[in-house]
């Protein structure tokens, strides 16, 4: 499943993360901690299917591979209450946001999150709310994250989104990136698990230029 | 030739717009009179849209940054964000450094991967002109300029229409302006892109496939003026098209 619409991630939304950082968002240049959503938008181009390869561009060591759940939603989502939202979400499926290591959230981080094959996505399925999502590299769990650490879980997530901005049906929305994702390096086999949702399971290729 | 995005006859339609503007031309061949017609913003569902931040070095230096960024500040947008000629925008009540901004679009018409500057415009298929409205309240440090002041609902009128790229021989030789109830409060020339629209394909192909429809919008020059509700905002830029846009309370 490739979304119709935007495929939408939000950063800094894992309680572990704020926590380390949060010494940091009163410095220059941040001045204060975020207040709204931190939101990204994955360009169509990244979204794969099936476990195509993740192509490592040349030149970089290892990829932050970074194992998220992604909402679907099955109708346009504007000032929605929290309670309300799971009526309006047709599917959910696994997805492997990949991106380049980058220390700093000031500016958007196109060339490192905004890359062709970029965004392994599993097979959607009814909508499910796993408790933890587990990362294998090369056969051995190397991570495993709860959802019960995303600073807005899915309900206040959404309703806080589509008050400034309406989910439209067919847009993806990638709840949040663990902080402490791990790191794949080139030719390493890559698998994301999670209860009640379909597997993803890649490999990390040198690209070809 | 022009075409632009219409809803007409109970359905989403291209339709190619005559030399004045009076006229379109839909498909089957039957021609309506632009006043007829309910403009849609010129864009593909599902297609990407980047956007350049700080891409003119004036209006890099009115808010206070330097003339030129390390590497290009490009963001997305989101489908939500795009409204059409003659479209309404909201103006949220406490949006008082709410401002337009007039951009020149590329939209690309064949895949682009690893293109380099001098062969980009090849892969351009026309213009179109952008007002990307910003919010200064709502501005964070954080993936700025963050969702909050660039991808609200309806807050990118895109338009009028797509101006074939055979039709603007020199993107770069442009003339941009901004009229907020006739008085003009924005003026340049795209001769002032940091990043000229070859070079922006360039960049954003070194990591990324364009595909065709994608739109890039390029920038704007420096006149930052607040608006209210009830203004008419028009954009135009030269060889392009002239692009309204009314701020509705909200």
């Amino acid at each position: 499943m490739i979304a119709s619409g935007t495929i939408y991630g939000v950063a800094l939304n894992d309680s572990d993360e704020r926590a380390r950082l949060e010494s940091s968002f009163h410095d220059e240049p941040y001045k204060a901690p975020p207040a709204a959503p931190v939101v990204y938008i994955k360009p169509r181009a990244c979204a794969t299917i099936g476990g195509a390869p993740v192509p490592l561009p040349t030149g970089e060591p290892e990829l932050v591979v970074a194992a998220t759940l992604a909402l679907l939603f099955a109708e346009d989502v504007c000032a929605v209450a929290p309670a309300a939202v799971w009526g309006r979400i047709a599917a959910t499926c696994l997805a492997l946001d990949v991106s380049l290591p980058a220390a700093s959230y000031y500016r958007p981080a196109i060339a490192q999150r905004c890359r062709d094959g970029f965004l392994p996505l599993g097979d959607v399925g009814a909508p499910t709310l796993p408790a933890e999502i587990g990362t294998s590299i090369d056969g051995e769990e190397v991570h495993r994250w709860s959802l019960s650490r995303l600073v807005r879980p899915v309900e206040t997530l959404v309703a806080d989104l589509s008050a400034f901005m309406t989910l439209k049906a067919g847009d993806l929305l990638l709840v949040g990136v663990p902080g402490d994702a791990p790191r794949a390096r080139a030719g390493q086999h890559v698998r994301i698990d999670a209860a009640g949702l379909a597997s993803i399971e890649t490999r990390i290729e040198e690209q070809r230029s | 030739m022009k075409r632009a995005r219409i809803f007409h006859a109970g359905r989403e339609q291209w339709a190619v717009v005559s030399d004045d503007g009076g006229t379109l031309m839909l498909a089957n061949g039957e021609i309506v009179a632009a006043a007829q017609v309910h403009w849609l913003p010129p864009v593909a569902p599902g297609v990407s849209a980047y956007a350049l931040g700080l891409n003119y070095a004036d209006h890099s230096r009115e808010l206070g940054f330097a003339a030129k960024q390390q590497t290009p500040l490009a963001f997305l947008k989101g489908g939500n964000s795009f409204v059409g000629h003659r479209g309404a925008t909201p103006r949220p009540a406490d949006a008082n450094q709410m401002h337009p901004e007039c951009e020149l679009v590329a939209v690309i018409g064949r895949p682009a991967r690893g293109v380099r500057a001098s062969d980009a415009l090849d892969h351009v298929a026309g213009y179109t002109v952008a007002n990307d409205y910003a919010i200064r309240e709502y501005l964070e440090n954080y993936y700025r300029p963050n969702a909050r002041v660039k991808n609200r609902d309806a807050t990118t009128a895109l338009g009028p229409w797509i101006v074939d790229a055979a039709d603007v021989p020199d993107p770069q030789a442009l003339s941009l302006s901004t009229r907020v109830n006739g008085v003009e409060v924005q003026h340049g020339s795209t001769a002032d892109m940091i990043l000229p629209v070859a070079g922006l394909i360039e960049y954003l192909s070194s990591f990324l496939t364009l595909m065709p429809g994608d739109l890039i919008l390029t920038g704007t020059p420096h006149g930052v003026h607040f608006c209210s509700a009830g203004d008419e905002v028009v954009t135009e830029i030269s060889r392009v098209g002239t692009l309204i846009n009314h701020l509705v309370p909200a």
